[in-house]
Formats: structure tokens, sequence, C-alpha cells
């Protein structure tokens, strides 16, 4: 058996940040033929209002069941999940969630993609027009307004699918591997759009991702899962300076550091860091 | 300079290749004498039949100038029995697409009506309905839902939950997502269905208009048989083919201008 890894005091917050969502003793049990399968075991998860958590594991370790879970589209087999102290029960624009793969409406164009959300919420057109028209140029996406998803490339098909959540300014964002199919230019350069666009509309993201680099990028703090069943297994603040680069000695030591601990069974711990 | 031209010149002139090539036999096999006349006019007489049949002053001959009411008559059934259908059609297809207890409770039921052929059901409906229009629009439409249904159910079976996860996580409610997300998404299937859907109503036109009505292309081509005016059934065959292949058309467009979902993903 694994050693449990030793979880480090959480980051000093700086001043008074409340927390907004609270996960306690998520379980999830999937009833399979054979045996029931417990995919998520006791997961704790407190995240301050404007916090960036990255969630890392390996694949198959149920992270992106967790998102799932937290956006409402699958129900947990036990424990408890508020936000801002409402339970969460459903589905809501108040958790947006940026999927893995596209999943942008394609008869819609990327201007009516990003509107999508606003509809049927009161908002009279000009304003909503004002509104879809600031976060296109948020994105970048101005001169491909009236483009439909299918002209358009993979990274740009995300910054929609940022776009219109952001648009509806949900509580938290959950974003299941959102650039995991891009190329590497693309990944880096929508991780440095996320970035600034954190910093300017300061968030709570909640970001599941198996990249180490990726995660130590954008991460104020990082969950470790494990896998079998999955459960978190290490939090590790990431004390590096903002904005980060990816050639810093310090940024390159934390993410073989990280990416050592993350492979190393026998050497168990993870160095209490800084 | 001109190679773009020249070939989108040439692929307009594709469809019209075997049109063309069909009259060209035509007319050699009237003109050698290889088919007799009383089995096949030659083209210049159904032509001319053609002609008064459409454009002729009534009275003039025996069919002259009836086209107008007959399509009228024929057009007016084909659309009855199809959009009945439509009606129909596209909503249960829906509904059994997304809705597995619907979709139990009709499979067996349309498959099992669907394996007997339209045509079994015409003495039953000569008897229920008598000779005409009723008969004949319950013919159209029948044949018509199937394809309809077929193809709305696994449309809608077929959309990416995830459009339907990202409609919820973004507010929007059963309704809102029936209509901007399930419909939409299902449009292609939808569209393929209704037009697979027409082209059946016109053949069951036909059926329906054989059994005696007095007007109606169909009606036109079997009186004509009784009369021996053979120039006059192959004209309302010509005739029921550009109508058929018009309204395929039309309904496209409409469906186009309808909806966008129609006009972009397919």
């Amino acid at each position: 058996m694994k050693p449990r890894l030793t979880v480090v005091s959480p980051k000093a917050v700086s001043g008074v940040r409340l927390p907004i969502l609270e996960v306690r003793s998520l379980t999830k049990v999937f009833r399979s033929s054979h045996a029931p399968v417990k995919v998520l075991e006791e997961i704790d998860i407190t995240a301050a209002a404007g916090e960036l958590i990255c969630i890392l594991g390996p694949s198959g370790c149920g992270k992106s069941t967790l998102l799932k879970i937290l956006s409402g589209f699958i129900p947990p087999s036990a424990g408890e999940m508020r936000l801002d102290d409402r339970p969460i029960t459903r589905p809501g624009p108040e958790r947006c969630v940026v999927f893995q793969e596209d999943a942008l409406f394609p008869w819609l164009t990327v201007a009516e993609n990003i509107a999508f959300g606003l509809r049927g919420k009161g908002k009279d057109r000009r304003a909503a027009r004002r509104e879809v028209d600031r976060f296109l140029s948020l994105v970048g996406l101005t001169p491909y307004r009236d483009y439909l998803p299918r002209e358009i490339s993979g990274g740009m098909k995300q910054r929609v699918a940022l776009a219109r959540v952001l648009i509806l300014k949900p509580q938290v964002l959950f974003m299941d591997e959102p650039f995991a199919s891009l190329d590497a230019q693309a990944r880096e350069e929508m991780q440095n759009l996320l970035l600034s666009l954190w910093a300017k509309l300061s968030h709570t993201i909640l970001f599941v991702t198996h990249d180490v680099v990726e995660a130590v990028t954008l991460a104020d703090r990082i969950l470790v899962m494990d896998k079998n069943p999955g459960r978190i297994r290490a939090e590790i603040p990431v004390a590096l300076d903002r904005p980060r680069r990816r050639d810093d000695p310090e940024f390159i030591r934390f993410s073989r550091m990280l990416h050592d601990g993350l492979r190393g069974s026998g050497e168990g711990n993870l160095p209490g860091w800084p | 300079m001109n190679g773009s031209t020249l070939r989108n010149g040439l692929s307009g002139l594709l469809p019209w290749i075997l049109p063309a090539l069909f009259v060209l036999a035509w007319i050699i096999v009237s003109e050698t004498g290889l088919a007799p006349t009383y089995l096949l006019p030659h083209p210049e007489a159904v032509g001319r039949a053609g002609f008064t049949y459409i454009f002729g002053d009534p009275g003039q001959g025996a069919y002259a100038g009836r086209f107008l009411s007959d399509a009228g008559a024929s057009l007016f059934r084909v659309f009855m029995g199809f959009s009945l259908a439509a009606l129909l059609g596209v909503p249960l297809g829906v509904l059994s697409g997304r809705t597995p207890a619907v979709r139990r409770l009709l499979s067996t039921s349309v498959n099992a009506v669907r394996a007997v052929p339209g045509i079994c059901w015409l003495p039953l409906a000569l008897v229920w309905f008598g000779i005409g229009f009723k008969t004949t629009i319950f013919l159209v439409a029948l044949a018509a839902f199937f394809p309809i249904y077929l193809n709305a159910a696994s449309g809608a079976r077929g959309v990416d939950p995830l459009l339907l996860q990202a409609g919820a996580m973004m507010g929007v409610r059963r309704l809102r997502g029936t209509f901007a997300i399930l419909l939409p998404g299902a449009m292609p299937s939808i569209m393929t269905g209704l037009r697979l859907g027409l082209g059946i109503a016109w053949a069951y036109l036909v059926l329906g208009e054989l059994t005696g009505v007095p007007d109606g292309l169909g009606a036109v081509i079997m009186d004509a048989r009784m009369l021996g005016r053979i120039d006059i059934i192959v004209v309302g065959i010509i005739l029921i083919a550009v109508m058929g292949r018009m309204s395929d058309l039309i309904l496209k467009f409409s469906l186009r201008c309808l909806f966008k979902s129609a006009r972009r993903m397919t």
C-alpha cells in the first residue's frame, strides 16, 4: 500500500477570503454488473472566493466524475456540497463548466453561442449585444463573431466555450481538461488567456488536469488525486510569483518535484512545500 | 482563367445529362420504329399532348386545359396528407427518440404496421372513407408518417448529450432545451425524414387517385389508360416527376428559410 502523503498546511490566504465552495466527505460508488466500484472516496475541498485550484491526477482517478458531480449532472453517493452555503442539487448557471470536448452548438455562430445563456434572463437586446461584444473582445474573437464553430480552430472553440460561460458570471467555474486536445502552442496561449481573464474578472476556478506543468502554471493550490479509489492525496500550495515563467528555475524545480512526487511511490512524501 | 467557370457550367449541366440521353434514346426508338406508337408514342406527339393538356382551352379536346385543376387537386391532397404525417411524425419521433418508455411503447407497433405494404390499406380505406379525397389523404399520411417518424426518432436519439448538458449548465430548462437544443440538433435527420416522406407522399397520391376520383394527376393517368391515350399517360408521368422534384426543392428551401439549423447544418 502506498504511504499516505503528508498534507501540508494550506497556503496562508492574505486577508479574509470566504470559502465559497465547500465539499465534505464526498463519495461516489458506481454500481457495475459485478461489484460496486468506489470511484471517489471522502473528498474534501474548500475553495475560497477568487481562488484558482487545480485538481491534478492520472487518468481514471475520477477527477472528471468529481466535476460532473459538483456541476450537478450526476448525484453523489454520499457527502455534502455547498456553494455559497446553498446545497448543490442540479446544474445551474452559477456553476459553469468548460468541457474537454467541443460542446458548442454547431448551428449557432460564435456570437450566438456566447449569447446563448443570456437569452431568457430578461436582458434587453442592446445590453445583451454589448455584453457579447465585450466578451468577444476579451477572448480575442471579435473578427470571428459570425463564424460557425466548424469554421474555427480547436483553440478558438475553447475560447468561445470560455466566453459563453464567463458572460453568465458564475460563482465558480469548473474546467475539465479544457485544453488537453490542443497543440502545445495553443495550450500555452489558452493558459495565458485564462490567467489574464482570471486577473481581470477574479473568478473562482476549479481546474482539472493531468498535466503537471499546466497545474503549476495556473494554480494557487494543487490538489493531487490518487486512483482506485479516487481521493485527494495531497494539497500543495504553489507559492511561485505571478506571472510565472515556464523557464524560470524555480518553476522547473517545483514542477519536477511535483512530477516525481506523483510517480514516486517509494519515497512517498511530497516535500513540504515550499 | 476560365477553368472554374467552365467547371461550374459543366456541373450545372450535369443533372440534365441523364434526362437528355433518355429523350434521345426515346427519339431514336420512335424514329426507327423499334417501338410501335400504340405502345410508346413519338416524343413530339407526347409534347403536343402535354401542351394541349397544360395550355389548351377546355373544349379543344378530351384533356385540353385540365392541368391546373388536376395539379391543384393533387397538390392539395399531397399537402394535406404530408402535413398530417409531419404533424404527427416529428413530435412522436422526437419524443420516442428521447424517452425510452415512449420508444418501448411505440416501436413494436410502429414496426409491425410499417411492415404492411401501403397498398394493403387501400381496400380498407375504400370501405372506411369511400372513393376520393379522404382515402387519398389517409394513404398519403400513413405512408409518409414512417420515414418522418423514424428519422426524427434517430435524430433526437443522436443529439450529443454534451450539448444538452451544456444547455442545462447555462440554466436552460426542459421546454427551451427542446426548442433551442434538441430540435436544432436533430434537424438534419428531421429534414431527411421529411424529404423522404414527401417523396413517398407523391407515390401514394397516385395510388389513392387511381381508384376513380374525377380529378388529379393519378386520375388522369388511369382515365387515359381506359381511353387508350398512351400520350396522356406519359404526360402525366412526366408531370408527376417534375412536380415531385419541385416540391422537394420547395420543402428544402422553406426549411432553410425557417430554421437556422437547417440552413447551417445541411
